[in-house]
């Protein structure tokens, strides 16, 4: 039996109020929440630096959030699932923040063009506004370079600054005034590492070439590229010069070549590190040389080039390791690393991690 | 005086008549000494005697027999106590007349008198050996009389105890006698007829006058008889009485069986009437019919019905007034199912009693009927609770493109939940693309259609408690049968079941439904539309073809090279499997309420898998895809930053791919953006200068720079007039 509807006599029923945005919520938010997994899913952290208190990190991200977290909590012995959580987080950029660095009360973050300030007595409040806002003196280009590498001088009490448009500017940091540009490279540059005895700055990058410049007369004074001795040379991978480190005589750096030790004064490579892998990050750390790049592991080399260990981290690719060393916080003491995830591994000694600090 | 022969222990005395008794200076009395040292003497012996009577006997007989022993203990018997009383007079008189003597001689003193006084002395011990004689003589005699009187005394004591026996036997069988004499017989309860009434009724075969006349006792057997045979006799009758009232009763049944099919037969004459009053232009008041028969839906049904109802109607109103009134309507609500049978549950409160017994009287028939095994019975039970409400509410919602969603609500009576089926028909024949498979399925067209309300678990927390009870794990395993209880299938019957506080009864709401009707049906609307949308575009995609529409151009370049080669659609399983797939599956992203499909997009020798997860709430959450390059070795994520770079560019910046409202684009949209991003890849991939020979893919796209940043990202934003690529 099926009866076919006409019309009814009453509509009364339907006059009753026709709220219900309910579902609608329930939807957006399930949207939202799909959206943030996603986001956080394909989160990759360029930056860290740790606080001139040593006891907070700050780690920036490719949407330009800066995360401060505090080590301090998170390796406290009552440390809870929301100590792992960033204290604060903060759109700081509209694009990536791939570089950061601390002064004594500063935080300096590098993304596409400009370098912010921000004050980390007050980086902790809500709301925090940066300090100030400089964009080096670009030539016009279709799209605003992105700064890749920030270096302190603390003699001169300068920062200088490279990236995608292939100089490096210094920046004096008590006038804010860009002084000096040291061009030379031919495509962008990657990193910076600063020799502290001479006033001399080395720089890395995307040409192949790592450069070293004098920062009284403004010139470039040695290029090694590094592309072109067979030792190191990996064709397949590229010329780029990815990471660089100095500790004055010796200098590493990776990339497309290998990982390999140089001594700058003759510039010849004295060392390739067996590591198939391209290098993102280097530092010299006591004796030993700690790199990471593709690959979960965070490697530690002899100088005379064995691999003395590989502690894998959480993530898929690293871009960058932070030694905090202050000596404010010894209670502090970690290596952290990240990279391809939203999450930053916390190394308590160099072979173990730890645990894993969370966007 | 007395020959004694030597015997071990008695001292021998012989008497040197000739030799005077030396007597020496006692102080103590002489008379208490002998009879102290005699009784200590004596003792052995008499223990002797005592401690072995055999031998004692054996050694009297011997005496007796040979005369050669010497036995006290027979002498006793043949010695006087009285002479030996005379005999102990004596002697005591003649120690005493000796004792004087020599008192008096001593006194006298003199040289002969020593002679004398052991004379007197010798004669003196003779006389106190006949003193312990008679002693030991005394106590052999004491003994004996005790002896004599001891035994004396058992025999007396037997003679008791058997009289004593004897007068507890007699006090027993005096009890028994007064028992047996007081016993009652139980036919002496029975209230037997009359003497007179007895002879008179009884047959003479049972009553026996000649025997029992004189004989009480044969009397009562008989009359006993009788009263067993006429208690017999009302016993037959009784059960006769019975099965006469159960024929009657099965024949009321009859009866009532014929009056109960009377009325459907009634029905279909009034049923093969309808023509007639077609035909006679009297058609039945449709409306009215409808709104009779609501009147047996259950009370969810029912608001379901009178609100989707409402609701048809002021649409059809809304778009009357504004548009040109419309053949068809949006929404059309109708009743199916047995009215009938609806009654038969549904009925008038008055009868409702009745019902219920009936009912209760029924189940309890079909319980006895099937107890044979346990399973079949809880399966009984398990439909039993499954019970659909015999009517059922269908709603078509009409789509623009004229395809419609028709939707059976059904009620399930004792759960207490509402169920939903769904069907799509189309206003064209569809060619259904292999991988839409599962697009338009009635199990999955509706799945999640609010945010998680995947219809496979009872909405109604007091359900599991049944389930309990009949062995039911879950509902998913009947949700194909009874339809899906989804939430907001409940919600539009005004059903609505707080977490947090449990109710007792769950009553429908029409408020409740109300406020769901609009946003529900709209949801509907979106998802018809939007599956159906998908099942075009899959249509196409399987042909290679990655249909963008002309509002969509400006996001791609002219020039795409990579091509789509291959969709299909993969199970659940086989995508949690694959290797570049973990990312996703530990974010929680891949819950089993989604689809899942495996693109392939080619370009010469490069081949792009992409495992592409389509939520049922598409397009407003966004499909998700995971890709692993062969080429040059094998890229996914982990180990490219450039691939996870494209992921994020149709994963994260999926909102500048949705194209007009309501973004039905999306999915082909992301497909042709990965097609273009894999062009960016290949072309930009920086050449090998230690390989020889010419680039496989020449650069063609416009790029302002190769890579940019620490994770070298090549230009993947495409930016739309001036047609070149650029970083995001």
């Amino acid at each position: 039996m099926k009866h076919q509807t006409s019309t009814l006599p009453f509509l009364s029923v339907f006059l009753e109020p026709p709220m219900g945005m309910h579902g609608q919520v329930l939807a957006a938010a399930k949207e939202a929440e799909v959206f943030q997994a996603l986001q956080r899913l394909h989160m990759t952290i360029f930056s860290q630096s740790v606080s001139p208190c040593g006891k907070f990190l700050a780690a920036g991200n490719n949407y330009g959030q800066i995360a401060i977290f505090s080590l301090s909590a998170a390796l406290s012995s009552e440390a809870k699932e929301e100590s792992k959580k960033p204290v604060v987080t903060f759109q700081a950029h509209d694009g990536p923040v791939y570089s950061m660095v601390s002064t004594d009360r500063h935080l300096l973050s590098a993304g596409d063009g400009e370098v912010k300030a921000w004050l980390w007595a007050e980086m902790l409040k809500k709301g925090c506004k940066e300090l100030w806002c400089r964009q080096p003196p670009y030539r016009t280009s279709l799209e605003v370079p992105e700064i890749n590498a920030l270096l302190l001088v603390p003699k001169e009490n300068s920062l200088i600054l490279a990236g995608g448009d292939c100089q490096l500017h210094t920046m004096d940091l008590e006038t804010g005034t860009f002084t000096r540009v040291l061009r030379g490279h031919t495509d962008y540059i990657h990193c910076l590492a600063l020799r502290e005895r001479s006033p001399e700055v080395l720089s890395g990058g995307e040409d192949g070439a790592v450069r070293l410049w004098d920062l009284r007369t403004a010139k470039e004074v040695q290029t090694i590229e590094v592309y072109k001795h067979e030792e190191c040379s990996r064709p397949h991978n590229g010329r780029w010069i990815g990471c660089l480190a100095t500790d004055s005589d010796w200098m590493v750096c990776g990339g497309g070549p290998a990982l390999t030790l140089w001594h700058l004064r003759s510039s010849t490579p004295t060392t390739v590190f067996p590591m198939r892998a391209p290098q993102k990050h280097v530092t010299f750390y006591q004796d030993l040389i700690l790199s990471a790049g593709q690959g979960r592991c965070v490697n530690q080399w002899q100088l005379s080039g064995e691999l003395k260990a590989q502690v894998p981290g959480s993530s898929p690719g690293l871009l960058s390791l932070s030694l905090n060393q202050q000596p404010a916080a010894p209670e502090c003491k970690v290596l952290t690393a990240a990279g391809n995830s939203c999450r930053v591994d916390v190394f308590t000694n160099l072979g173990y991690r730890a645990f894993s600090l969370s966007f | 005086m007395y020959h004694l022969k030597p015997q071990s222990q008695v001292i021998f005395i012989t008497f040197p008549n000739g030799m005077p008794p030396v007597l020496k200076p006692t102080t103590t009395p002489v008379g208490t000494t002998m009879s102290s040292e005699s009784s200590k003497k004596r003792k052995p012996k008499v223990i002797r005697s005592d401690g072995a009577p055999a031998e004692g006997k054996r050694n009297r007989s011997d005496t007796e027999q040979e005369g050669k022993y010497y036995s006290e203990e027979a002498e006793v018997d043949l010695r006087d106590p009285g002479r030996d009383y005379e005999l102990y007079k004596y002697t005591c008189q003649e120690l005493q007349r000796l004792m004087a003597e020599i008192q008096d001689l001593k006194s006298r003193g003199g040289k002969d008198v020593a002679i004398e006084i052991e004379e007197r002395r010798i004669q003196s011990c003779v006389h106190f050996m006949t003193l312990k004689k008679l002693n030991r003589l005394a106590h052999i005699r004491l003994k004996k009389g005790r002896d004599q009187t001891h035994e004396a005394k058992q025999k007396v004591d037997a003679y008791h105890l058997q009289l004593q026996n004897l007068l507890y036997e007699v006090m027993h069988l005096q009890k028994e006698i007064t028992k047996c004499l007081e016993f009652k017989s139980k036919h002496e309860e029975i209230d037997l007829v009359s003497l007179e009434e007895f002879y008179k009724e009884a047959p003479p075969d049972i009553s026996k006058a000649e025997v029992t006349m004189g004989d009480p006792h044969q009397q009562t057997l008989a009359r006993l008889d009788w009263e067993l045979e006429q208690r017999k006799r009302l016993a037959e009758k009784y059960r006769e009485c019975l099965s006469n009232k159960e024929k009657i009763l099965k024949e009321i049944e009859v009866k009532k069986e014929y009056l109960s099919s009377l009325q459907p037969r009634l029905n279909s004459i009034m049923q093969a009437s309808l023509p007639v009053q077609e035909y006679l232009f009297m058609p039945f008041d449709q409306a009215h019919k409808q709104y009779e028969t609501a009147r047996h839906l259950p009370p969810p049904l029912y608001v379901l019905f009178v609100q989707a109802t409402a609701y048809g109607q002021a649409c059809a109103h809304m778009k009357s007034s504004s548009q040109p009134p419309r053949q068809d309507k949006t929404l059309s609500v109708a009743i199916e199912g047995s009215v009938d049978e609806a009654k038969a549950l549904f009925k008038p409160p008055e009868d409702s009693q009745d019902d219920e017994s009936d009912s209760d009287a029924e189940e309890e028939q079909t319980t006895k009927r099937r107890r044979p095994t346990l399973g079949v019975q809880l399966d009984d039970k398990r439909k039993e609770m499954l019970k659909r409400h015999p009517l059922s509410v269908m709603l078509d919602l009409k789509c623009k493109d004229d395809s419609v969603l028709h939707l059976t609500f059904f009620y399930l009576m004792n759960l207490n939940i509402m169920t939903v089926k769904a069907k799509v028909t189309t206003a064209t024949e569809l060619i259904t693309p292999i991988s839409a498979g599962d697009l338009l399925s009635p199990d999955s067209v509706l799945s999640c259609l609010y945010p998680g309300d995947h219809g496979k678990k009872t909405p109604n927390p007091a359900n599991q408690y049944q389930f309990d009870k009949v062995g039911i794990l879950t509902l998913s395993d009947y949700v194909l049968e009874l339809g899906h209880p989804y939430l907001w299938v409940q919600k539009l019957g005004g059903l609505h079941f707080p977490k947090e506080q449990p109710q007792q009864t769950v009553i429908a709401d029409h408020s409740l439904s109300a406020s769901h009707m609009e946003t529900t049906m709209k949801l509907l609307k979106t998802r018809v539309q939007s599956r159906l949308a998908l099942h075009k575009q899959f249509a196409s995609l399987e042909h290679g073809i990655v249909p963008v529409t002309s509002d969509c151009q400006y996001l791609f370049p002219a020039k795409v090279v990579s091509r789509l080669v291959k969709w299909v659609t993969v199970a659940h399983e086989d995508y949690m499997e694959l290797h570049f797939t973990k990312d996703i599956v530990d974010a929680g992203l891949a819950g089993d309420t989604n689809l899942y499909y495996m693109a392939l997009i080619e370009r010469g020798t490069a081949k792009l898998q992409a495992a592409v997860v389509l939520n049922p709430g598409y397009s407003s959450i966004p499909p998700i895809f995971q890709l692993c390059l062969n080429w040059k070795g094998e890229k996914t994520n982990s180990n490219d930053d450039n691939i996870r770079a494209m992921e994020s560019e149709v994963n994260v910046c999926y909102k500048e791919l949705c194209g007009p409202w309501p973004s039905h684009q999306l999915l082909t949209n992301q497909l042709q953006r990965l097609c273009v991003l894999l062009d960016v890849y290949l072309e930009t991939e920086s050449h090998d200068d230690s390989v020889e020979g010419p680039k496989e893919f020449p650069q063609e796209k416009m790029c302002l720079r190769l890579f940019r940043g620490p994770s070298r990202m090549k230009p993947f934003k495409y930016n739309h007039p001036q047609g070149f690529f650029s970083h995001r």
